[in-house]
Order: C-alpha cells, then sequence, then structure tokens
C-alpha cells in the first residue's frame, strides 16, 4: 500500500532491499555502513565525516566529498523520530527538509523501504494549511507529472 | 553536476518559496488549476468563486509577479496563461532527489549483498 499522492516539492520514493529489516534500519543510522552508500555517484562520505547520534534531539551531519574535484558538501540534520527498526525521521534547518524513512518487513525476508522527503516551507506546516493546500494542488501536482515525465 | 543545487540554498530555493508564497492562497490555487486546462479570460476565471472580479484581478496579480501566470497582449480581454516553465525548479527538485535517492540505494543493495555473504561465510 504505497500512498504516490504527491505535492510540489514533496518526494517519496520507495525501493525493496534483499535482506532483513533489522540490518538495513542499521545501516541507515550506523557510520560504519552508511559511508558504503550514502554518496551518490562519483561522491564519497569518509567515515570521519558522519556524524550520528541516535536520538530525538541528536545530530545527523554528513559532509559528502566530490571525487573528481575534492569539493565538500555539508549537510546537518538532527534526528525527530526513532523507532528501530521501523521508522526514522530527521529534519535538516538549513533547508527546512524534513525525511521520513519507513521500514517494512516483507513476507518473503525481503524489506521494504520508503522514503518521504518535504522541504515545504514552514508556514505551510499547520495540518489545516496542509489539508488545503494538499486537495487543491493534487490535479496540480498531477499536471505537473504529465510534463516532468 | 546536476545535484550540487540540492546541497547549496541558491536560487532554487528562493523560487520555491516565492512559488509557495503565492500557492498559500485557496483561490489561488483554483485558479492555477482552471489555467492548466487552459488559457482563460479574467471573466471566465471569476466565474465559479462567490468573489468580485476585481479580487480575481489581484489575485491574478500576485500570480503574474510569482511568474505563474501571464497575460495575452492581442486580445482586449487578454487572456491568462499557466507559465509551465516555472513549474520547472519544483520538477527538478524532485528528480535530482529521486536521482539520489536512487544512487544511494543501489549502492547500499551491493553494501548489503556484501554484508550477508560474509555472515554466510563466518558460519562455514
Amino acid at each position: 500500500m504505497t500512498d504516490n499522492t504527491q505535492t510540489i516539492g514533496e518526494l517519496i520514493i520507495t525501493r525493496i532491499f534483499d535482506a532483513p529489516r533489522d540490518l538495513v534500519f542499521r545501516c541507515m543510522i550506523e557510520p560504519e555502513h552508511l559511508t558504503h552508500f550514502w554518496g551518490p555517484v562519483g561522491v564519497s562520505t569518509p567515515i570521519e565525516n558522519i556524524t550520528v547520534d541516535a536520538r530525538p534531539g541528536g545530530a545527523f551531519e554528513t559532509i559528502m566529498v566530490n571525487d573528481s574535484d575534492g569539493a565538500e558538501y555539508p549537510s546537518r540534520g538532527v534526528f525527530v523520530e526513532i523507532v528501530p527498526p521501523e521508522r526514522l525521521v530527521w529534519s535538516e534547518p538549513d533547508s527546512g527538509m524534513t525525511t521520513t524513512s519507513t521500514f517494512v518487513q516483507l513476507d518473503d525476508g525481503r524489506t521494504e523501504v520508503r522514503i518521504h522527503q518535504t522541504n515545504v516551507p514552514e508556514m505551510f506546516r499547520s495540518p489545516e494549511a496542509q489539508a488545503g493546500f494538499k486537495s487543491s494542488l493534487d490535479r496540480f501536482a498531477a499536471y505537473l507529472a504529465t510534463i516532468t515525465r | 553536476m546536476y545535484w550540487l543545487n540540492t546541497c547549496m540554498p541558491t536560487a532554487l530555493e528562493d523560487d520555491l518559496d516565492t512559488m509557495f508564497a503565492a500557492l498559500a492562497d485557496r483561490t489561488r490555487r483554483a485558479i492555477l488549476a482552471h489555467l492548466a486546462e487552459g488559457d482563460r479570460t479574467v471573466n471566465e476565471l471569476a466565474e465559479p468563486f462567490a468573489i468580485s472580479l476585481q479580487a480575481v484581478s489581484k489575485h491574478i496579480q500576485v500570480l503574474e509577479r510569482a511568474g505563474l501566470v501571464s497575460r495575452g497582449r492581442e486580445r482586449q480581454s487578454r487572456p491568462c496563461h499557466l507559465e509551465v516553465d516555472r513549474l520547472a525548479p519544483a520538477a527538478d527538485w524532485i528528480s535530482q532527489h529521486r536521482e539520489i535517492w536512487n544512487e544511494r540505494f543501489d549502492k547500499l543493495q551491493v553494501h548489503l549483498d556484501r554484508l550477508q555473504s560474509e555472515t554466510k561465510k563466518d558460519k562455514r
């Protein structure tokens, strides 16, 4: 049951991993694992560049390094919620972005990870504002999707 | 590199802020939804709303300032047009972040495979 309704500035992505849920969850919060995959293609994240304090209010900070020119891309996050091995939420004060990761154990032993990322500005975060914002933007977002494909 | 923008607050963020501010009003969102179906005159846009033509004109001015709507010059009615290109920053943001997570997850599966094959070897 994947909710693929998106609004502008919001991202939902799911992936099924051939691994048990406990292991996938640990990979997302332990630097010795994060260092192997956190940077996208052409970018590394050395283990000494990763700070994880896995509790609400704790730091989640990374500095990714461009493999070709050594340029550094720091990212400062704070954990909002940690429910091993089901749910992980962090926010990035600099960009206003919040990332929610949900881990679902499938019957066949695999694990589905769902990432929900938003950078909706602060003023739209109240439940009432969000409800109004989402309902009328659904059509708009659907239209947006047709022109980005 | 495509993902650089996502790491630094830039014009992209400003564009999104301006756009979100213009979209903060329910009537303006409804106006845009109508324009997504095709160009409309101010009169046509005002029809479904229980507000004055003048009020609708003001909303359209806000959308124009945000660059989301342009007005035609050729006819006296000056039909409103949705500026689809202005939506590009939002569309880019989505595709860039999707790309980052896809590449991350490709690497994560490789890492998980390696971890699990090492565990099997240890058990032997």
